[in-house]
């Protein structure tokens, strides 16, 4: 049944551009045929296997050419198993028994894939090998792959989700793109995002579209409209500064010299995470306490002036770094990750702080210093005691995880400041892991859920007079952050790109108008809503 | 004759399909005939990423390299390449 005209569908907008186009449904491949046993000439069967393996890695290097890039990489790495002697070894004897070419080449796959089984760090690698495997299939039995997008023509794609090998493939007719299941993170969010493609995804309804029908894809409106044309469009909120300076201070997030760089042409002040890992990510052995100081020097020196928000390493099973060996784990997010590497790698932690306590001295700035995946108030005493021990800092913690969020009162005396970060915070809150694509709704920073439980912390911050920051995606959106100020946060660190942006934001609003926000954003039940409120308070 | 050399795996990933996928492709360029045994003495070919991701190698833990036939400089370059490989 069509959907009438008019007809919203609701999701997670990505870009800030609307777009109107045809929908071109990409529905998964046509079913591969049943697997038999009727193959009597192996000759003509293992040269009817290899040619189909020889035309899928060909088809590989052409979107890996036409993607570019790292692109190039991962298709490579494809290759490798594609082409896999002992692969096509058992995929023969299979042959030997009988079995037709795409049957002996999936099983020898599946053999393959049992045998990587039980280790999550060959999870993807297994999707890979039957991803390839669905391709030699597909060949052998003339069923095509490709997704034979026209080159003209304004069409907006709707599917599942898009592989690298499908976003490879986008032409330039491609004005929007829809999809059912996958999050703002995911491969197809960050593509839409770096080529300024609108899309919307996550959107449930999607797949009542049909071929042909017009809609309108509009991301900052959360939402796809049937028949809906570009005056449709929900216009980005305009904010217009009515005062100097914004009504919490707006600070920067780094992790880089580059991005100190960027972040001092911009009005931050000062910089409030500067994620240390990212200095260490190349190196293969420790740097010592004087390359870090070296390495931290040049950054405060570059940093845009105010305080400097330094987060000791933030490294873990999902974050390795290559000098501070982890064991692989079940679930990395929930394994050793951030502060509690200090149980193994004590030294490390204390290394830095006392490389940012030189930096501190020779650069003159005001550095403060928190430790990341802190979740009991011992656990935070520690850190404070140790970093008060080696340097001058203001010292404090991020929130991140629900058992400190309830904990933050009796932070008294203990912490110089928190700061909220909302990423993972929310991914611990609503027990959805940031990695998987069907829970980008979740974790959307607009969840009643997250909300007000932001509201407590800041709350019981007040009381103890602690000031609260934020420093996760959620503050580098303008209309968010106007509700983290109401909340009571306060400070707020965006991306050095959202920086001026948020700071406008914060400077057409009073303290008392972002309460009102905040309230009505606090009174709804469902992350729409939150933001419908939101949006409306401001209006008024 | 065999040269036997043994490798730690410092890539804290472990044997995984990137540093798999370069030793297979080092070996090739090399000509030589090489395995590979883990440390709980499963050998396969350094030509099958597959079969050595199959062995599941750990960080931390060693993979000894077999090369057959081969100078020793040949075999002391390939070795040394590996290591590199799986340094992470």
């Amino acid at each position: 049944m069509a959907l009438a005209e008019s007809t919203i569908l609701q999701g997670l907008g990505v870009g800030l551009r609307s777009a109107v186009g045809e929908v071109w449904r990409v529905f998964p491949q046509a079913k591969l045929p049943a697997w038999t046993k009727t193959q009597t000439n192996k000759d003509a069967a293992t040269a009817a296997l290899r040619s189909a393996i020889a035309a899928v890695a060909a088809d590989l290097d052409t979107l890996g050419a036409r993607a570019g890039g790292e692109s190039v990489e991962i298709f490579d790495a494809l290759k490798v198993l594609l082409e896999d002697e002992e692969l096509f070894a058992v995929a023969s004897s299979n042959l030997d028994e009988g079995w037709r070419p795409a049957a002996a080449f999936g099983m020898a796959v599946n053999t393959f894939a049992e045998l990587l089984e039980g280790d999550s760090a060959f999870a993807e690698r297994v999707a890979d090998l039957q991803d390839l495997s669905k391709r030699v299939q597909a060949n052998l039995a003339g069923i095509s792959m490709t997704l034979d997008l026209p080159q003209t023509g304004n069409i907006v794609l709707v599917g599942d989700d898009f592989s690298p090998a499908d976003t490879a493939q986008f032409t330039a007719a491609v004005v929007g793109v829809v999809t059912i299941n996958g999050g703002p993170t995911s491969h197809t969010s960050i593509i839409c995002r770096s080529r300024s493609i609108p899309a919307v995804v996550s959107v449930a309804g999607a797949n009542e579209l049909q071929n042909g029908q017009q809609v309108l894809v509009d991301p900052v409106g959360d939402r796809v409209v049937v028949s809906g044309t570009v005056s449709d469009s929900t216009s980005a909120i305009e904010f217009v500064a009515l005062s100097d300076e914004p009504i919490i201070p707006v600070r920067s997030n780094i992790g880089t010299l580059t991005d100190a760089r960027a972040a001092a042409k911009t009005g931050a002040d000062g910089v409030g995470l500067f994620r240390t890992e990212l200095l260490y990510l190349n190196e293969k052995k420790p740097p010592s306490i004087e390359q870090q100081t070296a390495a931290f020097v040049e950054i405060l020196n570059a940093a845009p002036s105010g305080p400097v928000v330094v987060r000791t390493i933030d490294a873990g099973g999902d974050k390795p770094v290559p000098f501070l060996p982890m064991s692989a784990e079940e679930n990395p997010s929930l394994g050793v990750r951030g502060y509690r590497l200090i149980h193994e790698h004590r030294w490390f932690i204390e290394d830095q702080l006392k490389a940012l306590e030189a930096a501190r001295v020779a650069s003159g700035r005001d550095v403060w210093v928190m430790a990341p995946m802190i979740s009991s108030v011992p656990e935070a005493k520690e850190f404070c005691d140790l970093a008060r021990s080696i340097g001058q800092f203001k010292v404090g913690i991020m929130v991140e995880t629900p058992s400190i969020s309830v904990l933050v009162a009796d932070l008294k005396s203990i912490v110089d400041f928190i700061s909220i970060g909302t990423n993972d915070l929310s991914q611990y809150l609503f027990a959805a892991d940031r990695m998987n694509p069907g829970h980008g709704k979740l974790l959307t920073p607009w969840q009643p859920g997250l909300i007000r439980t932001l509201a407590l912390i800041a709350a019981a911050g007040k009381t103890a007079g602690i000031p609260v920051g934020v420093c996760g995606e959620s503050a580098s959106d303008p209309l968010f952050a106007v509700v983290l100020a109401g909340l009571g946060v306060t400070a707020v660190s965006a991306s050095p790109s959202q920086v001026d942006v948020v700071r406008t934001a914060l400077s057409s609003v009073n303290l008392e108008q972002a309460k009102m926000v905040a309230d009505r954003a606090l009174s709804a039940t469902s992350p729409e809503a939150a933001k419908e409120n939101a949006l409306n308070a401001l209006a008024e | 004759m065999t040269y036997r050399e043994t490798v730690r795996v410092l890539d804290p990933i472990g044997l995984h399909a990137r540093p798999a996928g370069q030793i297979v492709k080092a070996v090739r360029d090399s000509g030589l005939e090489v395995q590979v045994a883990s440390e709980s003495g499963q050998v396969v070919s350094a030509l099958s990423a597959l079969r050595m991701l199959a062995m599941k190698v750990k960080t931390g833990e060693t993979i000894e390299v077999l090369v057959e036939n081969a100078e020793d400089s040949a075999a002391e370059a390939l070795v040394a390449q590996i290591q590199e490989f799986l340094k992470g």
